[in-house]
């Protein structure tokens, strides 16, 4: 069996493209998620019961559903159910975004529930609202003993932002696998696909450990 | 008033007791599902006074404490901040907690902010005060508190006593009409118990109307112009403090006392 290595080379343009297709997803999707997560995290705290229950349902159906099933939804069943038609990468966004806010809910939720009432109340007592309390003390406590959770949620995020491939929106994963199917270098693609992946994700996952070491609670 | 009122020719007259009283408790009532906390409690405190609130742990002390700035709503009863009952609308409730300073057990700095920006947090935040005017307050404020070199330290790496000094500077740098101390000495080590009292002194020297539930008797017996005891979420005598300490009139008031290993 002969291996011919120069296919990487001669698709090293559309290569670089998918990898950047899959860093920008995995940024997007974060700096939407983040908010999104927090916004349902305060309305799972709030004393409304509408709202918690709102939020309850939302993180509960999205968090146990595999991430692929959330992707063909959008794909196939939103525009139908709801009239609306996406582009593939809006699309992949929507069902992305929507699967990373129901876990970042719950570790918002669990970050700010950890921090200690007497913050809150020390915050109160001083006549600031309860909003401010919770933008100006809690949340930026609870940001930083969270960093870990969220740093590891970004790099899982980013390793399954290739299950999008489903719906050809061309990232990593999809590029690759296209030029396998029109070169038949199976090995040496799903080769490339995984070295790109890996020296990708290896310094993030460094830079993870390093935060955990950094901001992980010590207490 | 209760009928431990002291008899005016034994004690000094109460403090401004000719000008309506800052606060008053009347009645108030507090439970926790069917415990009762406080049962029915009054009590009037005037400008300018330092009163302690002493007796067993559990007995309702820091739970007054904490119904005067509305942290802890209550079941019966009102309670009057210079006449005009504590309001229940939340905007309405916040002016109220502007007006009083309060000072907790665990200190409660917050920890993502150096000493001179926890002071300095209060104005920026609830007063609109340009960050430049309050920091330069703040540092005023922490000189007081004899805390000017530690300004740019992170509660983190301060003594409790120091972490406390700096939570009264940020308390006063609302300008209080009222101090609120709930044990600030009680999850203290033993030799930065001094350097927290000796602040809270000078502050009642100043004239500070102060309420502190304090285990100090030391400190209520020097500084408090008036004691009040409670057992079992009631008043049992208040006085003056050589009364209280010297002469209680009230059996369960020297059972505590002693307990206390308080000997006049």
């Amino acid at each position: 069996m002969t291996f011919d290595w120069s296919v990487i080379w001669t698709h090293r343009q559309a290569l670089l493209e998918g990898a950047a297709l899959t860093v920008g997803l995995t940024v997007l999707t974060m700096l939407l998620a983040v908010p999104g997560g927090i916004a349902l995290a305060l309305m799972r705290l709030s004393p409304n019961r509408l709202l918690q229950s709102a939020s309850l349902g939302f993180v509960e159906f999205f968090r146990n559903l595999p991430l692929i099933l959330v992707i063909y939804w959008a794909f196939y069943v939103m525009p139908m159910a709801f009239d609306v038609q996406f582009s593939p990468i809006t699309t992949a966004l929507v069902a992305l975004v929507l699967n990373i806010a129901a876990y970042n809910a719950e570790t918002f939720r669990a970050g700010i529930n950890s921090i200690r009432k007497g913050q809150m109340e020390a915050a109160l007592a001083m006549g600031m609202s309860r909003r401010q309390a919770m933008f100006k003390v809690v949340i930026p406590q609870a940001a930083r003993r969270i960093l870990p959770v969220i740093a590891s949620t970004w790099i899982s995020l980013f390793k399954d932002t290739s299950l999008v491939s489903v719906i050809a929106v061309g990232e990593l994963a999809y590029t690759s696998m296209q030029i396998r199917a029109q070169t038949f270098r199976v090995l040496e693609m799903l080769t490339a696909m995984a070295a790109i992946y890996w020296l990708m994700g290896y310094p993030q996952a460094k830079l993870v450990d390093w935060i955990h070491r950094k901001y992980g609670v010590k207490e | 008033m209760n009928a431990s009122t002291p008899n005016a020719s034994l004690a000094p007259a109460r403090k401004n007791a000719d000008q309506p009283p800052v606060l008053v408790y009347e009645n108030v009532r507090k439970l926790y599902g069917d415990f009762v906390a406080l049962r029915g409690v009054s009590l009037q405190v005037h400008k300018g006074e330092v009163m302690c609130l002493i007796g067993p742990s559990g007995s309702g002390k820091s739970t007054l404490l904490r119904c005067t700035n509305a942290l802890e709503s209550i079941d019966g009863g009102r309670v009057l901040v210079d006449g005009v009952p504590l309001p229940t609308q939340e905007s309405q409730v916040r002016k109220v907690r502007q007006r009083m300073g309060m000072v907790f057990q665990s200190f409660e700095l917050f920890p993502h902010k150096s000493a001179l920006d926890n002071v300095a947090m209060g104005p920026v935040t609830v007063l609109g005060m340009p960050e430049d005017k309050a920091r330069a307050r703040a540092m005023v404020l922490l000189e007081k508190v004899g805390l000017a070199n530690k300004a740019g330290n992170f509660p983190a790496n301060l003594s409790g006593g120091q972490q406390q000094r700096v939570a009264i500077a940020r308390a006063l740098a609302m300008e209080p009409e009222v101090m609120l101390f709930d044990e600030p000495t009680s999850a203290l080590d033993p030799e930065t118990v001094g350097e927290v009292l000796t602040v809270m002194q000078k502050l009642a020297q100043e004239g500070m109307t102060m309420i502190v539930v304090t285990h100090e008797m030391g400190f209520a017996r020097r500084v408090a112009d008036w004691v009040v005891v409670f057992e079992a979420g009631a008043i049992i005598e208040q006085g003056p403090p050589q009364q209280i300490f010297e002469n209680p009139t009230v059996e369960r008031t020297r059972d505590f006392l002693g307990h206390l290993g308080w000997n006049g």
